[in-house]
């Protein structure tokens, strides 16, 4: 490094300035990550199969190929096995990523579009809006979540929408919290005061510093949000109201699977093996980001 | 003091009054009533009769009233699936085996989780900071219906070592008990964790070094003080959200509990005992928020008295 | 006789119950250099914020180059907004660390649609050689620089509209000595330069009595002594002024310095006590409080005046 101390010293032409960037600085720190890289990489195949499940399996999912094989374990055709209704339970599984993922980032979405404007509003206003945002916060802490969902869940009785509607229901408050500490410390800042003595309107303010300095809790708080999603998804499904057969949701099929467990164990593993490593995969993720994005919170 | 304690309680109890309405209106928005949904509809003036019975014909508000007047008298009318019973004598009824085995769950967890965590705090970067986060981790991101299954899998179906469900002999106690305490151990792992390496990195335990007191006597006496209160805060919440029931451990475990209980009253449509389990466990939930803030205030000198409320 | 550049009349602000700054009366005139000093929370800050109009002041008026600009909307601001500028004690929170140090300095050209973009990059590129630094900078991040080189590109962003007031809040209280007076020589450079009237608030009076023209000494809100820098460090008469005199380090080692804390019973048994002759003729209000009295030579003190003997 080039002695900063001294006042203007020559320095390496711009150019190799681009990779000095805030963004470029906390992916190093992320990339430093082990753990959360490599929940990364394993996010990345799990969507990836998601999305071109057709490719890899020949078979779909509802469809009872191997009807006569039903409840067969492993093998090197079958690799977790058939379920009872002579399904090819791998393709089973990696078509319950398409929902659980599905529903996970849907509801991430909502609870991005939900939180991110009130939160941002809470911090930037204060006064009345922030106590009232907080107080509603404050209920939804005291009502117990899944009860809440199950509740709702069978009020809307269950299907994939209402479960995303539900998930994001819950999960903007944690989105919201993110954005409003973000914009309130914000408001402190003084390079906000610099622009606002220069005479600049609070739409420059909001669209040259707020917005661009308010990435790193939108990332995170959506990041976070779909591992929450995904297990209240999961949650529901596996009390049978949430998605609905013959969709298959992760959750659903360990409830199925828990009735065969002493016999036909794959039944029960593989589904649940799926959705915790893809849960904890998430929220990795999500962990190395909020770190990496902002190194003051490391530890906590 | 008194006065924030008094603030902090007004506070709780709009809260409360929130809450307690907005369940209210939930379980009426509910479509269908109790007598719907039967193979055999009743007849209309049937019906009718005995929604005049139960008060469901009167107007909103007024359910309301009568319906807190009640609570207030911890009478929770009759649930509808067993009209001999009363809500009150079902939850009490029902609450043993929550207790019981979410107490435990959490006594025998958080002590683990503890030690876990300030083993982690105390040996940074060792292996057993790497286990602890790794258990931490794991705990509070995977569902406890997961962990509950992957309990019975390998206790019960591969290793036959204990009964896969949970009530009566204490035998059958092992597993539920091992379910409830993973949400308590990983979040007591992490919070022992974060709490130590906060204090152990303040200035104040660098003099005690400099002065030569023995490390031993740093963390007994002065770490461990200044990393209890954030611990001791969160205790009662969750011993309220775990001792009222998992849903899921008891739907697994087959355990007849108040979560059970609460999962059967929703398919039955059974309002009253819904709403009373809904409200209790947000009293409780209240309730230990409310005793956590008074206790963080009283443990803590330094937090500012008559200052605003979070 | 011009107007003074900066000037603020009876200027109050209350939060709450607390009144912060109570009716302080305050003279920049053009091209000089006036002091404002006090321990933190003596409501010099506030007093710096009210006259950018960054805080609303709850009475009293602000007059711009002999404007009141007081009631004015904060569009109607705008144009005058290019002749006041101000410089923060935190160099890194008044800079945006998402934007690079060129896009800083060019910020107040593209608020106030001066050129072309290309334009204003020369024009920051300019600025960054002009307080001290290379150009390559300008494609740099503030996390990359020092306390000082951030300073002096919080300088360049506060002049490149050639702004006429400065309003430097303790620019220099969070540096090292040695870039301290860096900060302060290219303060002074450029104020000769552009015949800047610059409000320079701080508590460090080593500072001050190289740069200032005029000291302004507040406490808890109020203007207790005021006068030319070289009477007050002559001849200050307040108590909190004294006190804050003795707290400047001094070099030889062998001269002990008297440290003086105050408590409020002290300043006020120490509040100066003249008999009317022993000041200029001057208005006085009738009352046992202290008052602001003239002196010789421009020289006002906090004090009580007494028919006693």
């Amino acid at each position: 490094m080039t002695d900063l101390s001294a006042a203007g010293p020559a320095l390496p032409r711009p150019g190799s300035a681009k990779r000095r960037s805030p963004l470029y600085l906390a992916w190093r720190r992320f990339a430093a990550n082990k753990a959360a890289l490599g929940a990364g990489i394993i996010l990345l195949v799990i969507i990836l199969m998601a999305i071109f499940a057709p490719l890899v399996s020949k078979t779909g999912p509802n469809e009872q190929a191997f009807l006569t094989k039903a409840l067969a374990f492993p093998s090197s055709e079958h690799w977790f096995g058939i379920d009872d209704l002579g399904r090819d339970f791998f393709t089973r599984i990696v078509y319950g990523a398409r929902v659980s993922l599905g529903i996970g980032l849907s509801a991430a979405v909502f609870s991005l579009l939900l939180g991110l404007p009130l939160g941002a509003l809470a911090g930037y206003l204060g006064g009345r809006f922030d106590w009232v945002i907080m107080r509603i916060i404050e209920l939804f802490s005291v009502v117990p979540p899944l009860l809440a969902a199950l509740l709702l869940a069978t009020l809307t009785r269950g299907g994939v929408w209402a479960i995303v509607l539900i998930a994001g229901l819950f999960g903007w408050v944690n989105v919201c919290l993110l954005v409003r500490a973000q914009v309130k410390s914000f408001r402190e800042k003084e390079f906000i005061m610099a622009a606002q003595a220069l005479g600049a309107s609070p739409w420059h303010i909001v669209w040259r510093h707020l917005i661009p300095n308010s990435v790193s809790p939108v990332i995170v708080g959506f990041v976070l949000a779909i591992p929450l999603a995904m297990m209240l998804e999961a949650s529901l499904s596996f009390l049978g109201i949430g998605v609905q057969p013959p969709t298959p949701s992760w959750g659903q099929m360990i409830n199925v699977g828990m009735n065969f467990m002493y016999f036909y164990w794959h039944m029960a593993v593989f589904p649940v093996l799926a959705l915790a490593v893809t849960i904890l995969a998430a929220s990795l993720l999500g962990d190395g980001l909020r770190d990496a994005l902002d190194p003051t919170l490391k530890g906590r | 003091m008194l006065q924030f304690i008094i603030r902090r309680t007004l506070s709780m109890l709009a809260t409360f009054f929130v809450v307690s309405v907005i369940i209210f209106l939930m379980m009426h928005a509910i479509p269908g009533g109790p007598f719907d949904g039967y193979e055999m509809p009743l007849p209309d003036n049937i019906k009718a009769k005995l929604m005049a019975q139960l008060g469901l014909d009167k107007p909103l508000w007024e359910q309301y009233v009568r319906y807190m007047w009640g609570v207030f008298h911890l009478d929770f009318g009759v649930p509808y699936q067993s009209p001999g019973e009363t809500v009150m004598g079902l939850i009490a009824h029902a609450w043993v085996p929550s207790l019981v085995l979410g107490g435990l769950g959490v006594l025998i967890g958080a002590p683990i989780g503890i030690l876990l965590g300030m083993a982690a705090a105390l040996n940074r970067n060792s292996w057993i900071d790497y286990l602890a986060s790794g258990i931490a981790t794991l705990g509070l991101t995977i569902p406890v219906f997961v962990i509950s299954t992957l309990l019975i899998l390998v206790f019960a179906v591969w290793l036959h070592w204990t009964p896969a469900s949970g009530w009566g002999e204490p035998r059958r106690w092992i597993l539920p008990i091992m379910a409830y305490a993973a949400v308590p151990l990983a979040t007591y792992a992490r919070y022992a964790r974060s709490a130590m390496l906060d204090t152990l990195n303040k200035p104040f335990v660098t003099v005690l070094r400099a002065k030569g007191l023995s490390e031993r006597r740093i963390i007994f006496q002065h770490v461990l003080r200044n990393s209890a209160i954030p611990m001791i805060t969160i205790f009662l919440p969750m011993f309220v959200g775990i001792a009222t029931g998992s849903i899921f451990v008891e739907a697994i475990f087959r355990v007849p509990g108040l979560g059970a209980y609460f999962v059967s009253s929703i398919q039955k449509r059974d309002y009253p005992l819904e709403m009373a389990l809904m409200l209790m466990i947000s009293a409780l939930f209240c309730i230990s928020y409310l005793i956590s803030d008074i206790l963080y205030a009283l443990l803590n000198p330094r937090i500012r008295l008559g200052g605003k409320a979070r | 006789m011009t107007a003074p550049a900066l000037e603020l009349r009876q200027i109050t602000k209350r939060f709450d119950a607390q009144t912060v700054v109570d009716r302080v009366d305050l003279i920049v005139p053009r091209n000089e250099v006036v002091a404002l000093v006090g321990e933190s929370g003596s409501g010099k800050t506030t007093t710096g914020l009210m006259a950018l109009r960054l805080v609303e002041p709850t009475a009293g008026r602000i007059l711009l180059g002999g404007q009141d600009i007081t009631d004015l909307s904060q569009k109607a601001m705008k144009p005058f907004r290019r002749q006041t500028q101000v410089v923060f004690q935190d160099s890194y929170s008044s800079l945006d660390p998402m934007m690079t140090l060129g896009e800083i300095i060019a910020e107040p050209l593209a608020i106030h649609a001066i050129g072309t973009p290309s334009e204003r990059r020369d024009q920051a590129r300019h600025w960054l050689e002009r307080v001290g630094l290379d150009g390559s900078y300008a494609t740099r991040y503030p996390h990359e620089l020092s306390g000082g080189q951030r300073q002096r590109i919080s300088v360049a962003r506060a002049l490149i509209l050639g702004a006429s007031v400065l309003v430097a809040d303790e620019p220099t209280s969070a540096l090292d000595v040695s870039v301290k007076a860096q900060i302060v020589n290219l303060l002074q450079d450029l104020q000769g330069e552009m015949g800047l009237s610059m409000l320079f608030i701080s508590h460090d009076l080593s500072v001050v009595r190289s740069l200032a023209d005029q000291v302004v000494v507040m406490l808890r809100g109020r203007v207790v002594e005021r006068g030319p820098t070289d009477r007050i460090f002559a001849a200050a008469h307040h108590p909190y002024t004294r006190a804050l005199l003795d707290a400047v380090p001094v070099i030889d080692p062998k001269t002990r310095r008297r440290r003086t804390f105050l408590s409020a019973e002290e300043l006020a048994a120490g509040t100066p006590r003249f008999r009317p002759h022993e000041i200029e003729p001057q208005p006085l209000v009738d009352t046992a409080d202290p008052q602001l009295v003239a002196l010789v030579g421009s020289h006002f003190v906090e004090a009580i005046v007494t028919e006693g003997r």
